[in-house]
């Protein structure tokens, strides 16, 4: 009986040694990594580089609301790049109006988009998932039409704040510590990290074990008393959040704002992004911005037609929704496993050949 | 300031051909998503390649433009046939969310090449049938406007027919119902489904030609013309034909309608500039009423 207690505490130790290794270990490689971008990756690079740096960040915040959305709770929605669009207006509406604190402008930003998505989203949500892409995708088409008549507010009088009268107008605001290029992709990568964290405390918490039930079987949610339509629209309010909040952080990054930055297409190629990355972890939203962002961006620099880039992304939807599920984050390391494996392959039939004729 | 009567006449007119057309996009897209479970939200996509290669056939080289509108019809329904033949198996059995998606990967894809191959600039797409017209009262009507409410209104009903008392219809009908059932009554599944996605396509060849006559022939613009389709497909909870061409009239009707509205409430926010709302708003409410009563079903088909 002694004998068998202490067996299973031993192991109980050692799985917990393990599992403390391995999230220390984690911790500390994220942390190096994070510090190495916020440190060394804006000396490195030229201002064009750092400043598609940001977008990819700001961009991986959008991503990792379809990301939740999505892989969490099993909603797709197709009006993201709307509601950024959406998010950017209000920032940019706060910023020339008031002389708020720029996080207090970001955050108000993100809960004015929060609730603007979540209102949006109310008729569809106690619908069929297919409801919500759909009206979602009529929604990114509607607020494309109104943001090209009504225009980004560039300091203007008004409820609008618009102004077709001076050419010269102002950018939209920075942060006062962060006016340059390099310091402001250092803000934003914060707040993206803040943003990250604020998504993992909610996918581990009793949200997160909810949305995930709903995800396997909406009956058997609604059978354990799970209240569906609550936690569906707390993600759908999250994700419309992160996304208002990214918009706030665009609106800074470019200055100057128009409805051509924002086009229906782009929340296609989102959703593309964020299944090539992977929705199942969050990882999978880091990957979705550089390859909305960098990857372009490194085409073109190559001399590769951005029609080209549209194509990869059509092509990767299908791969992934046929072959793999997880994306980028899951299959890479799978396939390096395999890679390397392929390699090792005849280095230890060399050293095993001499013992197999023994 | 409201405009008179007079002024809305010959709106009525682009309405209702809009209309018919958004209402046969709309029952393509409700035949494919009752037969196969696909939502092809790529049909915009696939009708406006058709139509560019019509253009290009027409334009640049000595084809008759008869064989061009068939190219642009037979295009749709190939494209949409091959790519049921590859994608439709491997999905059969996954969520509807995720077939709908994976359309979208297809309309990524002819988006890239449209826009590669025809690089923007104003083209044109004149039908023969533009010219052909008679007046009504005091407003001209062309014969392309005629074929869109017409198609729209006898495809409906022939399609409607069809599921109803013809052998493959029937199969389609069963299809919808049970997947698995249907395929151990002897039904041969993936024929049948071939035959929606192909019968689908063809749909979407024709509204793409009508599209770029009636509307413009931009890749981008008759994409996202899918929205006001899907309007009416929404609005018809994706089941019955007939809600699909009402709704689908409604739609081409209220957008259409609204273009002489210039002076209200302002001049320089008046309905008429916010007019492409019409299918977001329309739809919106549709579902609001919709929505009223909550129903969570185990069926294996996920609606």
């Amino acid at each position: 009986m002694g004998d068998a207690e202490r067996g299973i505490r031993s192991a109980w130790n050692r799985i917990q040694w393990h599992l403390e290794r391995g999230t220390v270990a984690r911790a500390v490689v994220i942390a190096a990594v994070l510090a190495f971008v916020l440190v060394a990756v804006p000396s490195l690079v030229s201002v064009y580089w750092v400043k598609i740096a940001t977008a990819a960040a700001i961009f991986s915040i959008v991503a990792l609301g379809l990301n939740l959305l999505f892989g969490r709770v099993g909603m797709v929605s197709l009006g993201q790049i709307a509601l950024l669009a959406l998010g950017s207006w209000v920032a940019a509406r706060l910023f020339f109006a008031t002389g708020l604190p720029f996080p207090v402008v970001l955050l108000l930003g993100g809960l004015i988009t929060g609730v603007i998505g979540t209102l949006i989203g109310l008729p569809a949500l106690r619908l069929g998932g297919l409801y919500l892409a759909l009206i979602t995708l009529m929604l990114a088409g509607a607020i494309s039409i109104v943001l090209t008549h009504v225009d980004f507010p560039n300091g203007g009088s008004g409820f609008l704040g618009h102004t077709e009268a001076t050419i010269e107008y102002p950018d939209v605001r920075r942060p006062s510590i962060a006016k340059a290029d390099d310091a402001y992709f250092r803000y934003v990568v914060v707040v993206t990290v803040v943003m990250f964290l604020l998504g993992l405390a909610y996918v581990s918490s009793k949200t997160g074990r909810a949305w995930a039930a709903i995800r396997q079987s909406e009956p058997a949610a609604l059978a354990a008393g799970v209240n569906i339509t609550v936690y569906k629209l707390w993600a759908f309010a999250l994700a419309s959040f992160m996304t208002g909040v990214a918009g706030g952080l665009l609106a800074a990054n470019e200055g100057k704002l128009y409805a051509e930055q924002f086009p229906t297409i782009d929340s296609i190629t989102l959703l593309a992004v964020v299944l090539m990355g992977g929705i199942f972890s969050l990882w999978g939203a880091v990957a979705a911005g550089l390859l909305a962002k960098l990857l372009p961006a490194l085409l073109d620099d190559w001399g590769v037609s951005p029609d080209f880039v549209i194509i990869l992304f059509g092509v990767g939807i299908l791969q992934v929704v046929v072959t793999a599920p997880g994306g980028l984050v899951d299959q890479m390391p799978k396939d390096v496993r395999r890679l390397g494996r392929l390699l090792a392959r005849p280095l230890r039939r060399g050293e095993s050949s001499p013992e197999q004729s023994a | 300031m409201l405009p008179t009567f007079d002024d809305f006449k010959p709106f009525i007119i682009t309405g209702l051909s809009l209309g018919g057309v958004y209402a046969m996009s709309g029952v393509g897209i409700v035949v494919l998503y009752r037969a196969t479970g696909v939502l092809n939200l790529a049909f915009g996509a696939i009708g406006a390649m058709g139509a560019l290669i019509s253009w290009t056939l027409i334009n640049h080289t000595s084809t008759p433009d008869w064989v061009a509108y068939l190219a642009c019809v037979a295009f749709g329904g190939l494209v949409m046939l091959g790519y049921g033949l590859i994608f439709g198996p491997p999905l059969a059995r996954r969520d509807p969310l995720v077939k709908a998606v994976a359309t979208l990967g297809l309309a990524l894809i002819l988006l890239g090449l449209m826009s590669w191959l025809w690089p923007p600039f104003g083209r044109t797409m004149l039908l023969p049938t533009a010219d052909w017209g008679f007046d009504v009262d005091v407003v001209r009507v062309n014969v392309t406007q005629v074929i869109g409410f017409t198609f729209g209104v006898v495809l409906t009903l022939l399609v409607g027919t069809f599921l109803r008392y013809t052998k493959l219809g029937t199969a389609m009908r069963a299809l919808a119902n049970d997947r698995e059932i249907t395929a151990t009554l002897g039904v041969p599944v993936r024929r049948v489904e071939a035959a929606a996605w192909f019968g689908s396509g063809l749909i979407a060849g024709v509204a793409g030609l009508l599209l770029s006559n009636l509307v413009a022939l931009d890749a981008v613009t008759l994409t996202f013309l899918v929205i006001s389709s899907l309007a009416a497909a929404l609005i018809a909870r994706l089941q019955s034909l007939l809600v699909t061409l009402v709704a689908g009239l409604v739609v081409g009707l209220a957008t259409a309608l609204l273009t002489p509205v210039l002076l209200w409430p302002t001049t320089e926010y008046s309905l008429s500039v916010f007019r492409g709302m019409a299918p977001f708003v329309i739809a919106t409410v549709a579902l609001l009423w919709l929505a009223r009563r909550r129903t969570v079903s185990i069926s294996r088909s996920g609606d």
